[in-house]
Parts: C-alpha cells; structure tokens; sequence
C-alpha cells in the first residue's frame, strides 16, 4: 500500500476514522491497529496521542476522550460523538459500486440469493451519490479463477486446467504448478510450470476456461526448463491504421512508420497478426515467413472462389 | 510539527462541538468553547473560515442557519448526525463481505486507495464481515491509469474534462467531453461521454488518452441523460449486425465462443455471430487462417475477398 500522504487534512480524516474504528474493535494491538490504517506504529503512536487531547467544550478529564494505549492494546471510550463512522466520499462509493458490479457478474449462477443481496447493496449506496448506475464492470477474467489460482499458490499445490491456446487454437487441459500471478498492461497471467512441457509457461487468465486444484501431491519442481527460448526478430511495414499496429505490436508511435522491428517467441503468433491485419501489415523479414503469409492468404481465397 | 497539531486537535474539537450541539453555534459561541481559537478577533475569524474549508474538502457538511429570531443576522453552525454519519441501515455480515470483496477488488488498482478507507469505514459499523458466506471468489479490477480518479470526480461532480487522444491514424486530438460513465470489460477500460465539439456520444478507450486530464471550468453543469445506459452505448448495440461463418470442426474456438447458433454441416460448423463495424470482425476471422469462412452477408465476403487480395499484393 502507497504510504498516505501527510497533510493536516489527511491527519484529520484518519484520526474521524481513527474513532470509531476503535469504538468497534476495543483491545486491538497497536501494531494490527497501524496496519488497518496503512501507518507506522510510531505514527499511529502521535496520532492516538494526538486524539487524546480532543473532546467536547470544557475539556477537563469528563469531556476528553478517553484512550489508553501504554500496554500495546488500545481502548477507548467516552468518545460518543464521534463513535459513527463517517459517511462514504464521491470516490469511496464509486470504488464500492464499480467492484460491486464485478462481484455481480462473477457470482456463480445459483448463488441469486447473493445476486439480490448485492443489487441491493448498489441500489443503496447508489442513492448517497451522484453517480447513479452509471457505472458498469464486467471482468474479463472468471471470478474464482484468481480465488483458486491464490488457493493452489498458497497451498503449494498442482492446478488442473482447461486452456484456450490463442496462438495455436486449440482448446487443452493441461496440468500446471504455480509461480505467481502476473499482470502486463492490463491483462493478467498466470505463470508457471506446464507438467506437460516441462517448461514454465505464461497463462492469460482471460483464457482459462475451466481450473481446479490438481490432487497431485505437491512436489518441488525440479530441472524446470526455461520456458523463455530465444525470441525471434521480424520487420514489419505498417501501410495504414497505425494504432491499430501499435496496439497489436506493443509499439510505442514514434517506431510504427519506420518499419519497426518486432521480437516474438512464436511464428505462429506473428503469422496470424499479419493476416489478421488485412493487409495493412506487410510482413518484410524473415523471407520464409512472408512467403507463408501469401501461401495462406492465397489457399483462403481459393476457398472464396469455389463457394 | 506541535503547530500541525495544535491545527489537527482544532479541526477535531470543532467537529466534535459542532456535532454534539442540538442548535446552531455562533461563531462568538465557538470562539469561547472550542479549544485552540486564539489571539486577536481578526486571527480567530481567518482561522474558523479556513477550518470550514478544511471540514467541507473532508466531505463534512457544516449546516449553516439560524433559529434565534434574537440573532437573525448571524449565522450559527452545527453538523447534523445525520448528514456526519454512515447510514447504510441494517446490514447484514453478508453483506459487509460482499462490500468487502468489492472493495478488495481494487487492490494495487487506481481506486485501492478509495476502496480501502470505504473499507475502514464498513468494518467500524461492528458488524462482523461472513466471508464463509459467499463463493471462493477474487474478483479484480486491473487499471493503473492515472487519470482514473480524476474522471471518476469529474463525473460525480459534472465537470467537463479535457484530454489528448489517439486516433486511428496516431494523430492526437484535443477532447473534451462531458463524462458520463466509465467501463470495463474485456479487460479494456471505457470513458463515455457526450464530446462537446462532435456534439455527439462518444465512447474512448481510457488507453488511447495520450497525458493528463483537465477539468474544465465551465459554467453550469451538465445533466447526464436518465436514460443513458454505458454498454449500449459501448457497445453500440442497437446496431448491431449478424454474420454468418463456417468454421471447421474443432478450429475457431475464440468465434465459436460467441456464436448466436451452431448448424453441424459435417466437415464445418454453421455458426452466426454478432458484430459492429467491418474491419475488426474481417481482421478477427482472418486470425483464423483456412479455418474460418465468411458465408453473409455479401458484403463482408466482399471485403475479406479484398483484404485477402491486399495481403497478397503488399507480399507480392
């Protein structure tokens, strides 16, 4: 988590916060206290300190909040006023709304008792603000994807998955021990050893279709070969829609136009980016691929003919 | 560093007084009960101006009035419990969990800050969070964009904003629009909104915004429409078209995936899809090599026909 930036103001929210959040968890330790609010324990320390010297208009011992805190255990009381938290920002409620919508959609199908519960919870928080259903998450990724993916990582244990390959289109299952969880620009993979490669092996998460924990007594991976053999490098010509090439091609604008070079671990990948340009792409090296590239382009328009 | 909170212990006093009171305070009222008003009368009135300032960016809303006839032409303050307090009414620990998936959904995301302090605040009502409850899910939102939160407060507060985009063409143009709504779906994040000089809806990829975002100043603010719906209008789904594709046995999984209906005709499947323009769904068949085969409409077999011809005369 960001270390929260130190303004008076920020101070102030945390210490409204600070409130009722130990009027509802009375006796927490100092050190879990600090990690609820993202803080060290010596600032956590001069914030309670802080608070001690506030209540209500008179402020002798019978008005002040009462705090203690000397033990590593943290107690308060004669705090009434303060003791409802406060209500939720613009920002707090759009941030629930919006991870609202995606836990919606990633509810398995007979859980509509959850569903109703949820599209209630919207509905309310909806009316504290402005923005009102005009917010829409739908996940890219299956909801208890990720929740079995962290399950196997901590677990330690084999995953048993069915994966959509893009590149060589093909549906598989496939048994693989996870590394971790990573995301690239925005899209989210799953790294680990493919059993039946040998090799680790990135998984886009968007592309499982099916996953569940493999009964496969968990082993120490050993002599993982690495998956990362050697990229090969390919020219391309970018005749017209260069965004669309910059996007497909992780090209930065300045290089679409000068016949950039691209580097990819599979031709197939390539060859299929290259018709599925429409001939806005040109592929210019390597040779034997750009004579694939026509050899395809010419037996599909074959099939045209004859239809 | 005792000045900052000497100003933090104020700040705190004066929410504390302004809650508990059961009628407007007068500003000479504060002064003499609040701990920390100190020095001339001129030092006072600065600081109380700014302290209210201060309250209301904390979204605390100080009511302003006066019910004293004797005091009519000086305002009183106070915070009504209400308007101070979270209210979400009876909430169930279900529930508190399912908010809480939702806000753990932007860990390491653009709003996780936002999410997180929400969460603070849900776990302070007392009701403990029943994660046995619910499925085994993670759900995640994945945006590091910088400009997140400034479209998410411009469209709370109705601000026009301001942004460089993309064009097809890797132009960049100046944009500014009325937001009305952000999305994501298919792991890509939309902003939607009315574009003033096209004056027209237009949806943009929040990837496509080339800097920063500015809010622009304007006068009065925009409405958006009641019946606005962000995926209709991502999607332009009204209009919409069907295509018609063969694809053989056991190929074409990603078109298969999304097809309307599957007619068996041995060696091939009949499938229809849905689709919005014509260059994306001619390049997505393309990926498909020999496997798939545009049957309709016409004009489509017209244009991959076309694309396919331009492949092999650029390789020529």
């Amino acid at each position: 988590m960001d270390k929260p930036v130190q303004t008076p103001i920020s101070r102030t929210a945390r210490l409204l916060d600070l409130v009722p959040y130990l009027a509802t968890h009375q006796g927490i330790e100092l050190s879990a206290l600090a990690d609820v609010f993202g803080v060290t324990q010596s600032q956590m320390i001069a914030d309670l300190t802080t608070l001690w010297m506030c209540g209500l208009p008179g402020y002798t011992p019978l008005e002040l909040m009462d705090l203690s805190f000397e033990s590593g255990f943290v107690t308060i009381n004669n705090a009434e006023t303060l003791s409802s938290p406060r209500t939720l920002n613009d920002e707090e409620t759009i941030a629930l709304l919006l991870g609202l919508d995606l836990v919606i959609e990633s509810l398995p199908e007979d859980r509509q008792d959850l569903r109703g519960l949820a599209l209630a919870l919207v509905k309310r928080l909806s009316l504290r603000t402005n923005v009102r259903a005009k917010l829409a998450a739908i996940p890219a990724v299956a909801g208890s994807t990720i929740a079995v993916i962290e399950s196997a990582l901590s677990k330690k244990q084999y995953l048993g998955m069915t994966y959509h390959s893009l590149y060589s289109d093909t549906i598989s299952n496939r048994v693989v021990f996870p590394l971790e969880l990573r995301s690239e620009g925005g899209v989210e993979y799953l790294f680990g050893v493919c059993q039946s490669a040998s090799a680790t092996r990135m998984f886009r998460l968007d592309r499982i279709q099916a996953l569940e924990l493999a009964s496969i007594p968990a082993e120490p991976v050993l002599e993982i070969q690495s998956g990362d053999t050697i990229k090969t490098s390919y020219r391309i010509r970018v005749h017209s829609r260069p965004r669309d090439a910059a996007e497909r091609f992780a090209l930065d604008s300045a290089s679409v136009l000068t016949d950039p070079e691209i580097s990819s671990f599979s031709n197939e990948w390539v060859r299929r980016s290259v018709l599925a340009s429409s001939g806005t792409i040109e592929l210019l090296d390597p040779p034997h691929l750009r004579r694939e590239v026509v050899t395809a382009a010419k037996s599909i328009l074959t099939i045209y003919q004859r239809q | 560093m005792r000045t900052v909170s000497r100003k933090i212990e104020r700040l705190i006093n004066l929410t504390i007084a302004l809650l508990a009171t059961k009628r407007y305070l007068t500003k000479q009222e504060i002064f003499r009960s609040v701990d920390g008003y100190e020095g001339s009368e001129e030092t006072k009135e600065r600081m109380f101006e700014r302290d209210k300032d201060d309250l209301r960016n904390l979204g605390v809303t100080i009511d302003v009035g006066s019910f004293d006839p004797v005091f009519e032409d000086e305002a009183g303050y106070r915070i009504k419990p209400e308007a101070y307090a979270l209210d979400l009414g009876n909430i169930s620990g279900t529930e508190i969990a399912l908010l809480s998936l939702a806000a753990e959904a932007w860990r390491g995301a653009a709003l996780d800050g936002a999410a997180h302090s929400a969460l603070t605040k849900l776990r302070s009502i007392g009701v403990e969070s029943d994660l046995d409850a619910l499925p085994a899910i993670a759900p995640r939102l994945t945006t590091s964009f910088s400009g997140f939160q400034t479209i998410v407060n411009a469209i709370s507060k109705r601000d026009r904003i301001a942004f460089t985009y993309v064009s097809a063409t890797l132009e960049t143009h100046l944009r500014t629009i009325e937001p009305y709504a952000i999305a994501t779906r298919d792991a890509h994040w939309y902003l939607a909104g009315r574009d003033i000089d096209k004056d027209d809806v237009r949806t943009f990829r929040l990837d496509r915004i080339d800097g920063e975002i500015s809010i622009v100043k304007n006068n009065g603010r925009f409405e958006i429409p009641q019946d606005f719906d962000v995926f209709a209008s991502l999607m332009n789904e009204q209009r919409s078209k069907i295509a018609t594709i063969d694809i053989r046995k056991g190929k074409a999984q990603l078109l298969r995936s999304t097809a309307l209906s599957l007619v068996d005709k041995g060696e091939w499947d009949q499938i229809t899809i849905n689709y919005l323009d014509s260059p994306y769904i001619v390049d997505l068949v393309l990926w498909h090599g020999e496997d798939a085969i545009i049957i309709g409409p016409e004009s489509l077999r017209s244009e991959i026909i076309e694309a396919l011809e331009t492949i092999v005369r650029v390789h020529g």
